[in-house]
């Protein structure tokens, strides 16, 4: 059965000349891209870089402008999800999509569950079948009887590739940031598995943020920046990471950030964090001062995104004490969080940052109704004049505030969560991850305000992913990784290869793999 | 996207892409007139002031139940116990006529707080102990059904013939020509419309109904408003319940049930008179005047009674499937013309 | 080979939330076998088994639909009209009988009305986009209608020779209405536990988005569902019609509380915590178990309605904090 499992892929993959524009936008410039059948190849590249585009395109959710992809010595004709699960190329996504109430057999033969020639499904096959696979493709033992749901997250990885690979007909699987929600030792066993797999012969695209890992596994390294593809390098060792942050970067800080208008009074914190402990992380201690820009970095699974939620309220702050002014506070919920000075823009901004169908001037008038009204009647007119007037202090186009705000680019979305924000009395504002999909231009504008917010008196946080943001905005940053607070330096002196080294850990390894 | 949306052609202007939008924006009310022309035909009566009249009266206390659906569904939810309060009210408003013999205003009020309980049962029910709408408001339902029937001893009705003209008077009398049931509805359909459209707690509502986390994140107090939401409605659904004890002098229990699946339902169709879909008070006007003309009509044309309602029950059923065909239609339309987002 | 890190904090919840309908209903059985003796008699055990056959298929027929919709009775899938269909069937087969038609062709009759309700629904459902909740109520409400009016809404009695046979026979001392319904029993558990379609089924319901990854048709499995729903209530029709000897008016009513409380109860049975079709099965004789247990002891009937009333209740709660503290 096993011997079966696998073709041996001839050839490999070859992507020529890729391109991809959105919007007049290039994502992806005339990338190439070849990867020999036996080999895991790391793919890098900062955010917008054009991995995922190119990864999209590679699953036939995407058509290139231009360019070719050959399988096994074959040009692909047409690109579409069928297609390319045709030729054998399978994707472990980053979302699991498994069914909790399955299990292990049940969810790897999900669509092609194997029967007995009277009709009835043969469990004990699929069963078996599964275990074997685990056994002598992933060297893993893993009982296929068990639920879904009772699984740790390395177990469910790989279920997640048993349903990829159990047909036996994948010649290249495209691995994205399968390690994020991984513990360093469940890493080491997903490692394993992704290294027998290159042992039968199939190809192997891996993706990840984290550097140390990229050179741990991968035979050749291609990274990204900008759409182009800038390197390929056929060996890459632990002192290579360096060299991969210093080929991802390289974008030059120009005035898209703007200098403090003085220097921040760090002498009293107005928000104090001590010893705080959530679920996804511990032992923090931090402090906010009024007029400066604090940064937190860190990787997916850093517990920053946690951090966020608990400040604002989401989350209850199960150890250690949260200070206010001085005053120390719980914060319940987010109306508390507001009414006591914070205010958020969060990280998914569509869904939860705004209400889709509602208008621009709705959406911006919401969190500061009380000046808008008279015995909670609306005034309609004021109300629309006062988001008028914010949608021209921050330039959102189009200038129509009563249009439903779904149709607003991503930049202009993002000042409307500012405007509204503005608009109230915070001293505190959260931005997370405040330009995820937005252009360049918008990007400057968004900077420029949160520095003049700073200015005003404010406090800001910036949680974010973009190094380049992180160091060009912020004055300080908090690096976070698994959980706690590993540094807390001045953005003066920091480069973004420093800063890469310490959320991704690429100096100093915490255990070994 | 879905493949659908992505196969329809894009050249706007063909024929079957315009005739596919009339009916996205009127297919309903075309039925609707289709319908009143096919009763005025079959009845000469049936197109009369006299009779429009009737039919206003006979279902103002539906309007006033639907009312509060409408306010409960456009925050997100939904109230299966209106009924209950629209019972609690009359029995209250009954127990304060008969036993105390306090004057109407203050039998009236014994309804509000009455109905008022149901709501702060189900607000505790889904604020306190966190249990969904449905769940929420069926066991309330339950519950108030069961107590109903507990302290009627088994669901006997609690008469007053001899109660003061002034409370029957709220069912059976006239203001200005229009009987008072009609002019009760119009008003609270007038206040719930204001309320819903251009009040701030209209305004957080509607957000809380469309995206309740954002509405969070943005300041807005959920529960609190969500908590006035189902206190309005069953404080509704009772005055609706002094109607009808005034119509009928007695406080018959479990009375309100039958309107808990029209008031939905004129609820629902209501939403294909709205462009985005969303329930709205002219909307569920338009349903609770379509459900009561059908009835209507179908009354007219002499039928006997299980025939009626087997096309009571279809024409409801139709209604449903049309209202949300046309909202699908719409959005899917909507997303086309602006691309997607 | 390399041992598994065992798994990691993961939030569950301590205690079996969905247990505590169940042991209820146990608390309440032991109860009546100590009130009442006779409750455990061989007699009164064959009656009830033969009062749940009608329950318990259209208990098979809603666990289809929930399993391929989801078990949130708002938002999953749910087919509320099924008890209406069954009295429908039973209705064309009452007025048949007496209209002298051969019985294949009523068999055929009954079978087909049913089933048009299913596709009815399924309609409604997945290309008009109704929630299912609302699109089923409200064809129940149409399909009670047309009942009535079929019927005149008046009692139809018929001794049938066949019917007769069927109602008062049996073999090996087991009454004929068992046999059918464990017949149907074996036909549903085979389709949707042991066959691929079921598992596909199982799938759509678990989640969507995983089930359109793996390439299965939602919407045709969604209507497959309601269709053998419909099936279901064609076949309860038989025991309904043996059971009454005849077609009544509104004698859907009582069965839809039942039937929703019974699926759901059946939950409690299954390890992977999920409706199933023998979870139906066991649901549907302890809530027979029950009604039985409440007739001999003379508990008034809205005492009886209560209780299930909280019963239900207390079960659907139940499923929702569990869905809570799962993922």
């Amino acid at each position: 059965m096993t011997q079966s499992l696998h073709r041996a892929a001839a050839g490999g993959l070859f992507m020529r000349h890729i391109r991809k524009a959105f919007a007049g936008v290039a994502a992806l410039d005339g990338v190439d891209l070849t990867v020999h059948p036996g080999e895991i190849h790391g793919l890098i590249g900062e955010n917008g870089a054009g991995k995922s585009t190119l990864i999209k395109i590679l699953a036939g959710v995407c058509t290139p402008d231009d360019g070719e992809i050959s399988v096994g010595g074959r040009v692909l004709a047409s690109v579409s999800p069928a297609a390319v699960q045709q030729e054998g190329i399978r994707f472990i996504h980053q979302e699991l999509h498994l069914i909790p109430h399955f299990t292990v057999a049940e969810s790897v033969f999900i669509g092609q569950e194997r029967s007995h020639r009277w009709g009835g499904l043969n469990r004990r096959a699929m069963r078996a079948d599964s275990e074997a696979f685990f056994r002598e493709v992933l060297n893993i033992r893993l009982d296929g009887n068990r639920l879904i749901r009772d699984l740790s997250q390395a177990e469910l990885k790989l279920v997640q590739i048993a349903r990829a690979l159990i047909d036996g007909e994948a010649r290249l699987v495209v691995f994205d940031e399968p390690t994020a929600p991984l513990e360093a030792r469940e890493a080491a066993l997903l490692f394993d598995a992704i290294r027998a797999l290159k042992a039968r012969g199939i190809a192997i695209i891996y993706v990840s943020h984290y550097l140390n890992e990229i050179t741990q596994i991968c035979d050749r390294v291609t990274v990204l920046r900008n759409g182009r593809q800038v390197a390929t390098l056929d060996e890459v060792k632990a002192e290579d990471v360096d060299r991969l942050i210093a080929l991802m970067v390289g974008r030059e800080l120009t005035t898209l950030f703007a200098a403090p208008a003085a220097q921040a009074d760090t002498s009293v914190p107005w928000l104090t964090l001590e010893n705080g402990g959530g679920e996804a992380f511990r032992q923090l201690n931090m402090q906010l001062f009024p007029g400066e820009i604090v940064g937190i970095a860190g990787l997916s699974g850093s517990g920053r995104e946690q951090l966020i939620d608990t400040l604002y309220g989401l989350y209850p702050l199960r150890q250690g004490t949260l200070r206010i002014a001085g005053k120390a506070v719980k914060l319940r919920s987010p109306v508390q969080a507001i009414a006591r000075g914070i205010a958020l823009v969060p990280r998914d901004r569509r869904h939860h940052g705004l209400i889709q169908p509602l208008s621009v001037a709705d959406n911006i008038n919401i969190a500061s109704p009380q000046s808008l009204s008279r015995f909670g009647w609306e005034l309609k007119e004021k109300a629309r004049k006062n988001a008028l007037a914010l949608a021209e202090k921050l330039d959102i186009r189009p200038r129509n505030v009563r249009q439903a705000v779904r149709y607003l680019s991503g930049g202009n979305q993002q000042k409307v969560i500012l405007a509204r924000w503005l608009n109230s009395h915070s001293q505190l504002f959260i931005l997370d991850e405040p330009t995820l999909g937005v252009d360049v231009g918008a990007r400057a504008e968004i900077y420029h305000l949160t520095r003049q917010l700073a200015d005003k008196g404010r406090c800001v946080l910036v949680s974010s992913s973009d190094a380049s943001e992180l160091i060009g905005l912020c004055d300080r940053l908090l690096v976070m990784r698994r959980g706690e607070i590993v540094a807390d330096v001045p953005t003066e002196n920091l480069t973004q290869d420093g800063l890469l080294a310490l959320t991704s850990g690429g100096s100093e390894q915490e255990t070994p793999l | 996207m879905s493949q659908s949306t992505m196969a329809v052609n894009t050249a706007s202007g063909s024929r079957g892409d315009r005739a596919l939008m009339l009916f996205a924006r009127y297919g309903f009310q075309l039925m609707l007139l289709v319908f009143i022309l096919f009763f005025a035909l079959n009845s000469p009566v049936f197109f009369t002031v006299e009779n429009l009249a009737n039919v206003l009266q006979g279902n103002a206390i539906l309007l006033i139940v639907a009312l509060a659906m409408t306010l409960v569904v456009v925050a997100g939810g939904i109230d299966l116990s209106v009924g209950v309060a629209l019972d609690f009210g009359a029995a209250f408003a009954l127990v304060a006529l008969k036993t105390w013999h306090w004057p109407w205003q203050a039998a009236v009020l014994a309804a509000l707080t009455g109905g008022a309980l149901v709501g702060l049962v189900n607000a505790i029910l889904i604020l306190g102990f966190k249990v969904k709408p449905f769940l929420a408001t069926l066991g309330t339902w339950f519950i108030g059904s069961s107590l109903e029937r507990v302290l009627t001893d088994g669901g006997g009705p609690i008469a007053y013939r001899r109660m003061a003209t002034a409370y029957h008077d709220i069912a059976v009398g006239s203001l200005w020509g229009i009987a008072i049931p009609v002019v009760i509805a119009v008003a609270l359909m007038l206040i719930c419309y204001l309320l819903l459209e251009r009040t701030l707690f209209g305004k957080r509502i509607h957000a809380v109904g469309l995206n309740p986390v954002a509405s969070l994140l943005a300041g807005v107090n959920v529960k609190r408003n969500l908590f006035w939401v189902l206190i309005a409605s069953s404080v509704l659904c009772a005055i609706g319940g002094v109607i009808l004890s005034a119509n009928l002098r007695q406080f018959s229990p479990l009375a309100g049930q039958s309107y808990l699946l029209d008031a939905i339902a004129a609820v629902f169709i209501g939403t294909a008179f709205h462009p985005q879909g969303r329930p709205n008070v002219p909307g569920t006007l338009a349903g609770v005047l379509f459900l009561g003309l059908m009835a209507n009509g179908l009354n007219l044309m002499g039928l006997d009674f299980i025939l009626k309602d087997a096309l009571n029950g279809l024409v409801l059923l139709v209604a449903l499937v049309l209202s949300f065909w046309q909202g699908r239609l719409r959005q899917r339309l909507q997303w086309q013309q602006r691309g997607s987002s | 080979m390399s041992d598994m890190p065992q798994p990691g904090l993961r939030r569950r919840l301590a205690f079996p939330i969905d247990k505590i309908p169940l042991l209820l209903f146990a608390a309440l059985l032991l109860f009546f076998c100590f009130q009442a003796p006779w409750f455990l008699s061989w007699q009164n055990l064959s009656v009830i088994l033969t009062q749940t056959a009608p329950l318990a298929i259209l208990c098979f027929g809603l666990a289809c639909v929930i399993i391929g919709g989801g078990d949130d009775v708002v938002s999953g899938g749910i087919d509320l009209s099924l008890p209406a269909t069954s009295v429908l069937a039973v209705a064309v087969v009452s007025i048949g009988v007496q209209l002298d038609v051969s019985i294949f062709l009523l068999a055929l009759l009954a079978v087909a009305a049913a089933l048009l309700a299913g596709l009815l629904n399924a309609l409604m459902v997945v290309r008009v986009g109704l929630p299912p909740l609302l699109a089923t109520l409200a064809s129940s409400v149409a399909i009670v209608g047309l009942t009535n009016y079929l019927a005149r809404q008046r009692r139809i009695s018929i001794d049938a020779p066949w019917l007769v046979a069927f109602r008062d026979g049996d073999l090996l001392g087991i009454p004929w209405a068992v046999w059918f319904m464990l017949a149907v029993f074996v036909l549903y558990q085979f389709l949707v536990h042991h066959s691929r379609w079921g598992q596909h089924l199982q799938a759509s319901g678990g989640s969507r988005e995983a089930a359109e990854l793996a390439g299965l048709p939602f919407k045709s499995l969604m209507l497959h569902s309601y269709l053998l729903a419909g099936f279901a209530a064609a076949l309860a029709a038989l025991t309904l019609l043996s059971r009454g000897s005849g077609s009544s008016p509104g004698a859907e009513e009582p069965l839809l509380l039942e039937m929703v409380l019974a699926t759901f109860i059946g939950t409690a049975f299954s390890r992977r915590r999920v409706v199933t079709i023998w979870g139906a099965l066991l649901g549907a004789l302890l809530v027979n178990a029950l009604s039985n247990g409440l007739a001999l002891m003379r508990v008034d009937i809205f005492w009886v309605g209560t209780v299930k009333g909280a019963l239900i209740l207390l079960v659907l709660s139940a499923a929702a904090v569990q869905r809570r503290g799962q993922l």
